[in-house]
């Protein structure tokens, strides 16, 4: 049962096909062998269904009717078992088999998926939403999975089921399999158009489910709020109407049930009894034998019954295809190369830049950045100023390759930076963002995430020192173990991006990109982080995206940018000098301080 | 009391406690006539069932063999109209049992949704979303299963084993008693295999989330994840999960492929028996040809009564499990309750005054020590200090989310134990930092403060509040609808509509808890507007961050470690140059930056 590699490492871009039924196929690329022989071995078991009927014909003709047997009774109970033995032997064949393609294809669909999706581009992420990508990772999978454990190979059954059955009946008179199948026709299109309106009928019962658990998730999310208004009473009716439209929904979906079942009942039988009678008939005419007519009589219970469950199969799999579809969807989509890119270097850069009238244009071709030329030497801070939307967050995505230069030219250590793989980029580039994106593991976990060596306690705890965490982080009961989004641990946004600072200084890298527009008010801490940073700044290249003054002072590059370009490049001591935004800038720094300095004097006064 | 959240499908195998099967048979006891219905409708459908192979029997002995055919025709006769019988059996049994099972789930939810509305706050700051949703939700079905699904399928396979085994004691005695013999084997082997299936099946669902989670923060987190470059090692942990996960989902498949097989080839055992016995004793001719069809048919579909039975057995236990856990949802009392004969006033305006007052979350240590405070009626309160450090706990006292543990809290010189929930909550308006709306349109979630408003007295509210103007520029006005939790709004429109909500209740405490995030310049102005026009009717308490709220408050009090550690107007602590004055420089200097960042204007510009 285990799988091997080459199998589970299938390029699933190669089953995205136009044609669903191909892709499907493709699908199971690996397991195909698997799959055909569960359903052969189907055909097999319903082949040996058949023949338990057809040995009980013959015991009955010639254990009972002529007395003539040439065997021992042992023998043909024997017969029974190892039918019976033969019977179950494939059907679990079949069962494991199709077992192991539907969930081994799931498995490689997943893994694909999660890697696929890591590995696409920022663009593709900025335009989908989270819960619907999810749905389509885990919900559509599964349709997928149960496409091929369940409804495939249970059509597969009852058409196996229907023909060696049917055959035998051929074999045994003609007319009597004819007569026997009047039916069917009927049964399958009522089945069929039945399925495909209960399916319906259950979607709306299944949307209602989804609105009442809305309903209730509010109700609880919102609690302070009932509470606060008293609404306690507003919200059970809000509740009850739901609730009263799910049970009406489930009323009208079990009602279509409780019709569908006995008049499909009621055609088999029928059609059941007009067989029996007919053969029965026969059987007093003599045209055929007593044990003819047990072996037609257990045989039509086969062809008449599991055919009914043909339309719930067949509308169950249209849904399967369109989740192939959905699936499919983010397959397409073009992975960015981790690895591409021809120039290595074997040790660390050195942190120098050249920026040389650098473009990026987003695909639909609107401006983002236009005309960027700067140079700065390792080690040096280059500070980034600007409104929302000026640019600055897309200028320093380009370093790590989060998105490439449209026009233009970077040179990193005088190298093209698109030479560069961008595994290469991201390790020697730390990220610390204004409020860091934590994982639900334990703050150890996060300290040392992306990490690619072995970490010792020592240097964890003088990273967290050193970014100004560890004495919050000792405080926790569970110390570094604490694991983040349990009850009752919730950081603070200073304490986040401190958390990112300690991990920063562990990946240790040679550029830097700060996000330091600390508009959340965490006075308290600010002084800690200040100090943090400074301690992360040290000996790194440095880009800063700062709207205020103290953080900017410092820098050895000022880059002032509004609308993709920049408009002011110097040092605080050039730009103050000039007319402009930076001066703007920092005369209302000043003129805060003035304003508040006059508050506190007017106080004093009274 | 702690109580675990997580493993809750992993139940012990728990005693069948009778005290919970009671109360469970409770449930449906208002309903017995669906119960009575559904049960004698399926014992007919399944008597029947082994009543026609046994008519079946009986065609081929008085029928063919006897080449009777007016008793043939009689026969197929009784047979067609039993069918018709039978069909309006099945009708009857799906649709009682299954409209039954969908009016237990809503008696449940109803139930449990009614009992949720009272319990406190303190109950929910302890209990996950997440796992009272689940409780709701999926254990609500499970007892629905149960009582309804559940008992259905067992009385059917009952009946249909019984009634087989009856004729086939009139066949042949002998021979059924081997039947007989073999039953045990196969339930006991039915019910092991179902066992271990739902174990299997349980572990796939639990796999199945985690899936869901991991894939959840790799999207979310994907900035992360590719800055560090984690990806190898994150596919690495995931395809480990997956493998987990493909494991117990073959084995669930493989062990359900080898469960029916098994059955049948035991039951072929017996089919073997019967052929071998027969036989060798037709020659003496004791055994009918329908007879021998009779028995090799009631055992090879004993396979199906005989999985149900299983099925029912292994989940009850599980259901069992889900049905204390509903119970003890609903048997939870309340910890802020009305004292009995309550007061109602209708205004409940008046001094308020905290008089030695302590409290402590749970068993945690206590937040407030001996808090005492007077405020007077009408006067504006703004709270400041470190989070953490008692101003929420101030306010969840007063709107008796909470109770104190020692001292009391008077509102207008009574009491506040000695009023009535309402009576105080229906007073109150709120505004929260995070502001929580419910997915609906904006006027509907403005008239959640007064539920009899007309339209013209929400959009009188929306305009006190500011929130007027932004409104209308929505495309459908005050007919836009906001999302889930308010999603589709920013978080200044939410505060606006938060406000209007509470100006619409016309309260006289109103309690806001000022946002620490940032908002566009214009959408302030216009929270403060808003806020006005409160604070002038109400005696109001504000957790407060903004300058100008803080500097129009009648009192400002420092909260540190559950302690007012200074208190005044913002002119004496100011003069006082401690904790308040390095709290307002820093927020000053902090706000002042904002309101004047040259490029927010040119960016609105």
């Amino acid at each position: 049962m285990s799988t091997p590699d080459q199998v589970l490492n299938y390029d699933l871009k190669n089953a995205v096909h136009p044609n669903r039924l191909i892709g499907l196929w493709r699908l199971i690329t690996g397991f195909r062998l698997h799959y055909t022989i569960a359903n052969l071995s189907l055909g097999l078991a319903a082949l040996a269904k058949t023949g338990t009927y057809l040995l009980l014909q013959y015991f009955v003709d010639h254990f009972f009717v002529q007395q003539d047997a040439a065997v021992h009774a042992g023998i043909v109970a024997l017969g029974f078992l190892v039918l019976a033995a033969l019977e179950g032997g494939f059907t679990f064949i079949s069962g494991r088999l199709a077992a192991q393609t539907a969930e081994g294809v799931a498995r490689r669909l997943r893994n694909y998926l999660f890697d696929h999706i890591q590995h696409l581009t920022f663009t593709y992420h900025s335009q989908v939403e989270t819960g619907e990508l999810i749905q389509r990772c885990t919900s559509d999978v599964d349709a997928l999975r149960r496409f091929f454990a369940d409804q495939a190979i249970g059509a597969g059954r009852v058409l196996l089921l229907f023909t060696v059955n049917f055959i035998a009946i051929l074999q045994l008179n003609t007319r009597l399999a004819f007569i026997s199948i009047v039916v069917i026709p009927v049964v399958v299109i009522i089945s069929f158009l039945f399925f495909r309106k209960v399916s319906k009928a259950y979607e709306a019962y299944q949307e209602q489910d989804a609105v009442l658990s809305t309903t209730l998730q509010e109700n609880l999310s919102g609690v302070r709020v009932v509470k606060a208004f008293a609404r306690q009473n507003y919200e059970i009716q809000k509740f009850e109407q739901n609730n009263w439209e799910k049970f009406l929904r489930g009323k009208r979906l079990l009602t279509m049930h409780s019709l569908f079942w006995p008049i499909s009942d009621t055609l088999c039988g029928i059609q059941m009894v007009a067989g029996f009678f007919t053969g029965a008939m026969m059987a007093i005419n003599g045209e055929i034998s007593p044990g003819t007519y047990l072996a037609y009589a257990g045989l039509v219970v086969w062809i008449i019954f599991p055919i009914r469950n043909l339309g719930r199969l067949v509308v169950q799999m249209s849904t399967g295809m369109v989740s192939y579809n959905r699936v499919c969807e983010i397959i397409r989509q073009e992975r960015e190369s981790l690895d591409e890119g021809d120039y290595q270097p074997a040790g660390n850069l050195t942190g120098s830049l050249m920026f040389k009238n650098v473009c990026f244009r987003y695909e639909e071709g609107n401006i983002a950045l236009e005309g960027i030329t700067f140079n700065c030497q390792p080690g040096q801070v280059i500070a980034l100023l600007g409104s929302t939307g000026s640019g600055k967050t897309t200028l320093v995505n380009l370093l790590p390759r989060f998105y490439d230069y449209t026009e233009g030219s970077i040179k990193l250590d005088g190298v093209e930076l698109k030479r560069y793989p961008r595994r290469y980029l991201r390790q020697q580039i730390g990220i610390v963002e204004q409020e860091p994106f934590l994982f639900s593991r334990t703050l150890r976990e996060n300290i040392t995430y992306g990490i690619m060596r072995e970490v010792s306690q020592q240097q964890i705890e003088g990273a967290a020192k050193a970014a100004a965490i560890l004495d919050v982080i000792q405080k926790f009961p569970k110390g570094f173990d604490t694991l983040i989004g349990e009850k009752g641990i919730t950081l603070s946004g200073g304490q986040k991006q401190r958390i990112a600072i300690a991990r920063t200084l562990l990946k240790d890298p040679r550029i830097l990109i700060l996000d330091d527009s600390t508009s959340s008010v965490d006075t308290e801490t600010e002084a800690e982080i200040r100090l943090a940073l400074q301690n992360l700044m040290k000996g790194r290249t440095t880009f800063i995206i700062a709207h205020r003054i103290q953080s900017i002072l410092s820098a050895d590059l000022i880059l002032v940018l509004d609308k993709g370009r920049i408009i002011q490049i110097g040092k605080h001591e050039d730009l103050i000098q000039q007319e402009g935004m930076y001066r703007k800038v920092y005369d209302i720094q000043t003129r805060i301080e003035a304003e508040l300095e006059k508050e506190i004097a007017n106080v004093g006064a009274l | 009391m702690s109580v675990h959240f997580e493993d809750e499908d992993f139940d012990q195998q728990k005693s069948l406690d009778r005290k919970t099967f009671r109360r469970i048979a409770g449930t449906v006891r208002p309903h017995w006539k669906w119960v009575a219905g559904f049960l004698i409708s399926i014992c007919l459908v399944s008597g029947l069932d082994s009543f026609f192979t046994y008519l079946s029997k009986r065609i081929l002995d008085e029928g063919i063999l006897a080449k009777d055919v007016q008793a043939l025709t009689s026969l197929l006769t009784l047979y067609g109209i039993l069918i018709l019988v039978q069909a309006a059996g099945v009708y009857a049994f799906i649709y009682l049992v299954g409209v039954l099972g969908e009016l237990i789930r809503y008696d449940l939810r109803r139930k449990m949704f009614n009992h949720l509305q009272e319990l406190s706050l303190a109950y929910y700051s302890r209990t996950p979303v997440g796992w009272i949703m689940a409780r709701v939700t999926s254990d609500t079905e499970r007892v629905a299963d149960l009582t309804t699904w559940g008992l259905l399928d067992a009385s059917w396979a009952v009946m249909n084993i019984l009634t087989a085994m009856i004729f086939m004691l009139i066949i042949n005695w002998k021979l059924a008693l081997v039947v007989l013999g073999l039953l045990p084997i196969l339930l006991w082997v039915a019910i092991e295999f179902r066992r271990r299936i739902l174990a299997e099946f349980r572990l796939v669902r639990r796999f199945n989330s985690q899936i869901t989670r991991s894939y959840n923060e790799n999207i979310t987190g994907v900035r992360v994840v590719k800055a560090l470059g984690r990806e190898k090692e994150n596919m690495r942990e995931f395809s480990a999960l997956t493998s987990e996960m493909y494991k117990s989902g073959f084995k669930a498949a493989w062990l359900s492929a080898l469960f029916l097989p098994t059955v049948q080839i035991l039951a072929a055992l017996a089919v073997g028996t019967i052929v071998w016995y027969s036989g060798v004793q037709s020659q003496a001719g004791k055994m009918t040809i329908g007879g021998i069809y009779a028995f090799v048919t009631y055992i090879t579909f004993m396979m199906w009564p005989i999985q149900d039975l299983a099925r029912v057995f292994a989940e009850m236990q599980h259901a069992i499990a889900s049905a204390e856990r509903i119970f003890n949802l609903i048997d939870l009392e309340p910890d802020v309750k009305d004292l009995p004969g309550a007061l109602q006033p209708a205004s409940i305006q008046g001094d308020i005054i905290f008089k030695n007052v302590s409290f402590g979350y749970d068993d945690d240590p206590p937040v407030l020590h001996n808090f005492n405070l007077h405020v007077q009626r009408g006067e504006t309160i703004a709270l400041v200090g470190p989070t953490g450090g008692g101003k929420s706990t101030i306010v969840n006292l007063l709107c008796r989310f909470y109770e104190p543990r020692q001292g009391s809290i008077y509102i207008g010189n009574k009491d506040y134990r000695k009023l009535s929930l309402k009576a105080i909550q229906s007073r109150i308006g709120m505004v929260l930092q995070t502001p929580y709306l419910f997915s609906g349109s904006v006027r509907e979630n403005i008239r959640y403060g007064r539920l009899d408003a007309s339209d013209d007295e929400v959009e009188e509210a929306a305009r006190l509040a500011g929130a007027h103007d932004f409104i209308l520029r929505l495309e459908k006005g005050y007919e836009e609808p906001v999302g889930e939790g308010g999603g589709l709004l920013s978080v200044g429109q939410k505060q606006l509509i938060s406000l209007a909500r509470a100006i619409l209740a016309k309260p006289e405490i109103f309690i806001m808890d000022e946002a620490t995030s940032s908002v566009d310049t214009l959408t302030e102005t216009q929270i403060q507007k808003g806020m006005e026009t409160l604070l002038k009717q109400c005696t109001s308490f504000v957790i407060a961050h903004r300058l100008s709220t803080i500097r129009r408050a009648n009192r400002i009090l420092v909260i540190e470690e559950g302690k007012i550690t200074e208190m005044g107007t913002h002119q004496e602590l100011l003069r006082k140059q401690g904790k308040y004055y390095q709290l307002y420089t820093r927020q000053f200097r902090h706000q002042m930056e904002r309101a004047l960042d040259p490029f927010e204007q040119s960016s609105a510009a």
